[in-house]
């Protein structure tokens, strides 16, 4: 069952590296046009962490999940990047390389990396039970019977939270509440115990108590069995409580990252400073307007040159950011940004290391 | 990377530039743009205007009246256009088709024509031929296509049994053929907006019912039932009121589809933000149908008009095919293709099928335009 | 599932009556007394007693209600249709045959447009806007627009004049008046592919745009891309999930397919002369044989109700969400 090929990249950082995006462009090539929905994206996770993607909604952030996956729809095409994976037998696998159709990616969908999605009633066939969708994937990625397999899909959904799990197995995805069906999402998507788990916004469609639930259940399942999570959102309020890496995504990039605490307590970028202004806070005593950032996410089509966030940015200088496309500043080891407030060449600068 | 590119001069409108052009186009318009980029629908629309065209103006596009015949050219089969003649000199443009001899078998006695290349009767646009009056208007005399010398036998498609020439009588049959479509989806549109909006927009009781009065119809063959009720029209009926008594009955059966896009319609518009908004700002009932409902399924009615055309056509053509639809002296395609209902009268004229040409073309056009239609109808879904 | 299917058959009662009354209606649309018509046409003298009894039997000097009464009593109770006065026999002596013929052409037609228009659909689907799937679309739209009976006409035309062939009827001319056997039945199936490929031609185009359009829809659904990143081989994917859901509509299809195939089959028939219900209604008709034609529509249209149930029925079992509403 290994893959027959495998692409060893020497690159591959350290070992507790399992996932490497580097420099991905996925375009959509469109009757209209060259739509760029990811323009350079690079993101680290480190094994057992929690990496989030935040942004606004266009910004690129479910293509990257995808682009992982190599399940970007057509006329969808990574045209260029490195997405290193390292395998659980050791070996480091560029997924940009592989067939998206061919068997190495296959048997790494679902077995290695699984993904759960934004809208759980879209997600589950509304024709197959639940139980064929989790046995499905079991009997795809382990070598076992029909009967283990049910064995495992009902201790899948034990585990999970779900009440009577035995008769749920039976019951097709229309019967379920919203809560449930994305549980029974988190179902299938560990049942062959990944090592990474992409949750792409799963509780954006699910009301704030139920959200809280599945949080703490993915939260949960990662303790025990040290996968990671890459997981997608809008909601800072999430990341500050479940993400230990956070990558911020502007037009297809991604324009700073870093660990939690430098994000939310020392944001370099405009437009984190721009999101982390925006959120309505509870203490705040002066009736002052709600901070928002100006103008809107500019048409896919109509890239700005320069700095794509240029137009809407409070420290605009103009002639600078308008011609040069910022590169990573690195602003201390784990943090860095693309802006050209900073000095691409400042690698380390104690003052400015953060409390970490 | 793009950096690369000229840099814009740099001054404040390079950050007000996203936002500095707003274009407002109206619904048609945007529906126009995109069905504009349809390139079949586009086509069939202009085919579809062409028949309906052929249909208004068929007496000056024919090259004879419907009922001209000529008992010495029965079963003429379809003459060339030849452009050019050969002279001394060399070719010369002449368009021109063959003569014909009628040979007669010593055997059988069977006439058959040969082409007799010696006789050339010259054709031209616009020429001079029978009187006619044009809409019961004006009287003309000119013709689109014919025989250059009035009275020369030029028949492009052939003749009938009776020397009628299939031509001109398949461009006389447009005219009813594709007008009991119209009349027909006219009278079913109506039943159809009525009932089916009653029933959208109501729901409840009255739109239980007329669903199962629609489920019902639509259950039903079709076919057998035409026959059995256009059988009932007296044979001594005049021949207006037979096409209106055909029209009626296709449009009795025919409107359940309308009706049902029409109700499909009322219950998603209903529970739009504009429409209750509308409703909460206290706006009259019939106002909130009329001015924000019906103008924005308009569209979509349309589509859906086009579409049913077709399968009008397609009906009253088996009908009057079978001799139980319009009768002759009535001309429509069906009539006409009457002539061709069994072997033996196809294998000696197969050119009388030429009726059933029409009738592909112009359902094909109609289906292709109201294809096109539909995808516009909704200019924002791509 | 029980409930659901009672419920559907009681559904069917009103069908059933509105049917049986526009039937009635047929039967009695053309002006004046049957039996005057009968009368004048016959070539002796006709027995006072006998008209007296016919008279009596339909009730024909009472009111419209009992008549119609009478005609549907006698069929419910009796299975009598009344008689044919052009063949001067009982009407269900003449129709039963037909009729068992008119399915037998539909059911395989039926079967055809499905086994035809499915994997085609697929295909158009999958491969969209390319080549293949363009020629699909256009040759479909081609097929609706030609009518039946012109495809049957051209066919003959085609046969005859390149083949020298006679094509048409269900039967060679030795098993038409022979009673049923083996051979009279492979007789009839070698018979069957002409009718079907023409009664199926508009329904298949049909089919392929139906199954087309509902698998682009399912295709593009987050469920497909959910079992994609379960690791599913893409053509196990497609046949599992989209293709399937895909098909649900197209059961329902079956549901306006059924009855135009019958619709369709009654021009088809004339035209090729084939031993079903079509041509008999034609004739009946012509002759104003009402009770023959009445009988036969109220027959035919029994039938694709029942065709419809069949289908519905169907559909909740592949379908279980319907069963819910």
């Amino acid at each position: 069952m290994q893959p027959t090929h495998t692409r060893l990249n020497a690159a591959a950082a350290t070992d507790d590296v399992l996932l490497e995006v580097k420099e991905v462009k996925t375009h959509f090539f469109t009757d209209e046009g060259v739509v760029k929905a990811v323009e350079g994206v690079n993101l680290s996770l480190k094994r057992g962490q929690t990496l989030c993607v935040v942004g606004e909604s266009g910004c690129g952030k479910s293509v990257t999940a995808r682009s992982i996956l190599r399940i970007v729809p057509p006329p969808g095409e990574i045209v260029s990047g490195e997405i290193l994976f390292r395998q659980r037998d050791g070996r480091t696998v560029d997924l940009a390389q592989l067939n998206p159709k061919g068997r190495e990616i296959r048997e790494i969908r679902g077995g290695e990396i699984s993904m759960i999605f934004q809208e759980p009633m879209s997600a589950l066939s509304p024709v197959h039970t639940i139980g064929s969708q989790i046995m499905e994937a079991i009997l795809l990625h382990l070598t076992v019977t029909k009967q283990e397999a049910r064995k495992r899909a009902v201790s899948m959904l034990d585990l999970v939270g779900i009440p009577r799990p035995s008769e749920t197995l039976d019951a097709y995805s229309f019967e379920l509440s919203g809560g449930m069906r994305q549980r029974a999402m988190i179902a299938i998507a560990l049942a062959c115990e990944p090592q990474l788990l992409i949750a792409d916004e799963p509780t954006t469609a699910l009301d704030v108590t139920t959200q809280a639930n599945i949080l703490d259940l993915i939260a949960d399942l990662q303790q025990e069995s040290g996968m990671s999570v890459l997981f997608i959102t809008h909601d800072l309020g999430v990341v500050a409580e479940i993400a230990d890496e956070v990558v911020v995504m502007y037009l297809g990039r991604d324009v700073e990252s870093g660990a939690v605490d430098a994000i939310f307590h020392d944001p370099k970028h405009p437009y984190t400073r721009a999101l982390l202004q925006s959120i309505p806070r509870y203490d705040s005593r002066d009736n002052k307007r709600l901070y928002s950032i100006k103008g809107t996410v500019p048409h896919p089509f109509d890239r700005p040159t320069g700095c794509p966030f240029h137009p809407r940015c409070d420290d605009f200088i103009a002639g600078q950011c308008n011609l040069i496309d910022p590169q990573r500043a690195l602003i201390s080891r784990d943090h860095s940004a693309r802006c050209l407030l900073y000095p691409t060449a400042a690698i380390h600068n104690p003052d400015e290391e953060p409390a970490t | 990377m793009t950096g690369a590119t000229t840099p814009p001069p740099v001054d404040d409108r390079a950050e007000a530039a996203p936002e500095t052009r707003i274009v407002v186009a109206n619904q048609w318009q945007l529906i126009w743009w995109k069905f504009r980029k349809h390139r079949l629908a586009m086509f069939a629309g202009l085919v579809t205007l062409l028949l309906y065209a052929v249909a208004l103006f068929a007496e000056f596009i024919a090259p004879y009246s419907a009922g001209t015949y000529s008992a010495t050219h029965t079963f003429l089969p379809p003459q060339n256009i030849q452009l050019f003649q050969q002279t001394e000199t060399g070719w010369r443009f002449y368009p021109h088709v063959y003569g014909h001899k009628v040979q007669v078998d010593p055997e059988s006695f069977k006439r058959t024509y040969v082409v007799d290349e010696e006789i050339a009767y010259p054709v031209g646009l616009f020429v001079r031929g029978e009187e006619y009056e044009l809409w019961g208007l004006f009287t003309l005399d000119l013709h689109l296509i014919g025989a250059a010398q009035y009275g020369d036998p030029v028949h492009l498609i052939g003749t009938d049994r009776l020397g009628r020439d299939v031509l001109s009588r398949t461009i006389y049959g447009t005219r009813v053929s594709m007008s009991v479509g119209l009349v027909g989806v006219g009278l079913s549109l109506g039943l159809g907006v009525i009932l089916g909006g009653i029933s959208g927009y109501y729901g409840g009781l009255i739109d239980n019912l007329i669903q199962r009065a629609i489920e019902i119809l639509r259950s039903l063959p079709t076919i057998p039932l035409w026959m059995g009720l256009s059988a009932a029209i007296p044979l001594t009926w005049p021949p207006v009121r037979v096409y209106f008594a055909i029209t009626v009955l296709l449009s009795l059966i025919g409107w359940t589809a309308l009706a049902r896009e029409v109700r499909g319609r009322f219950l998603s518009l209903k529970t739009e933000d504009f429409v209750i908004a509308a409703r909460l700002d206290g706006v009259r009932e019939l106002q909130i149908i009329l001015r924000h409902m019906v103008p924005s399924m308009t569209s979509h009615i349309i589509a859906s008009v086009t579409l049913a055309i077709p399968g009008m056509i397609l009906a009253e053509t088996a009908l009057s095919f079978l001799g139980i639809g319009l009768r002759p002296p009535v001309v429509s395609w069906g009539v006409l293709l009457q002539e061709a209902q069994n072997v033996r009268s196809i294998a000696t004229a197969p050119w009388l099928l030429f009726p059933g040409l029409a009738v592909v073309v112009s359902v094909l056009a109609m289906n292709f335009l109201g294809d096109g239609l539909r995808d516009a109808a909704d200019p924002y879904q791509t | 599932m029980i409930w659901y299917i009672a419920r559907r058959i009681i559904y069917l009662i009103p069908t059933l009556l509105i049917i049986s009354v526009i039937a009635f209606a047929v039967i009695q649309l053309p002006p004046g007394d049957f039996l005057a018509s009968l009368i004048s046409k016959a070539e002796e003298t006709v027995d006072q007693a006998q008209v007296d009894a016919l008279r009596e039997r339909y009730g024909l000097d009472e009111p419209i209600y009992v008549q119609y009464w009478k005609w549907i009593s006698g069929i419910i109770t009796r299975g009598d249709f009344g008689d044919s006065f052009e063949w001067n026999r009982p009407v269900s002596d003449l129709i039963w045959e037909r009729l068992g013929l008119t399915m037998v052409i539909s059911l395989f037609t039926l079967a055809f447009v499905w086994i035809v228009s499915i994997p085609i659909g697929i295909y158009s689907a999958v491969k969209k806007y390319t080549i293949g799937d363009y020629l699909v679309t256009i040759i479909g739209f081609i097929g609706l627009a030609i009518p039946n009976f012109l495809l049957a006409l051209v066919l003959m035309y085609i046969a005859f004049r390149y083949f020298g062939q006679s094509v048409g009827g269900l039967f060679s001319p030795e098993y038409i008046e022979a009673d049923w056997s083996l051979e009279r039945v492979l007789d009839l199936l070698s018979h069957l592919w002409l009718p079907v490929i023409i009664l199926g031609t508009a329904g298949t185009a049909a089919l392929i745009r139906v199954m087309r359009a509902n698998l682009l829809d399912e295709l593009s659904k987050l469920y497909v891309d959910a079992a994609r990143a379960r690791g599913l081989s893409e053509l196990k994917l497609l046949f599992k999930y989209p293709v399937r859901v895909a098909l649900n509509p197209l059961v329902s299809a079956m549901a306006w397919i059924f009855p135009a195939l019958v619709s369709g089959s009654a021009i088809t028939s004339i035209v090729l002369n084939l031993q079903t219900t079509g041509p008999l209604l034609y004739r009946s008709l012509q002759a104003q044989d009402m009770y023959l034609a009445g009988s036969l529509i109220l027959l035919v249209s029994v039938l694709t109700i029942i065709g419809t149930l069949v289908s519905d029925i169907l559909l909740a079992w592949i379908d279980p969400r319907i069963q819910l509403q």
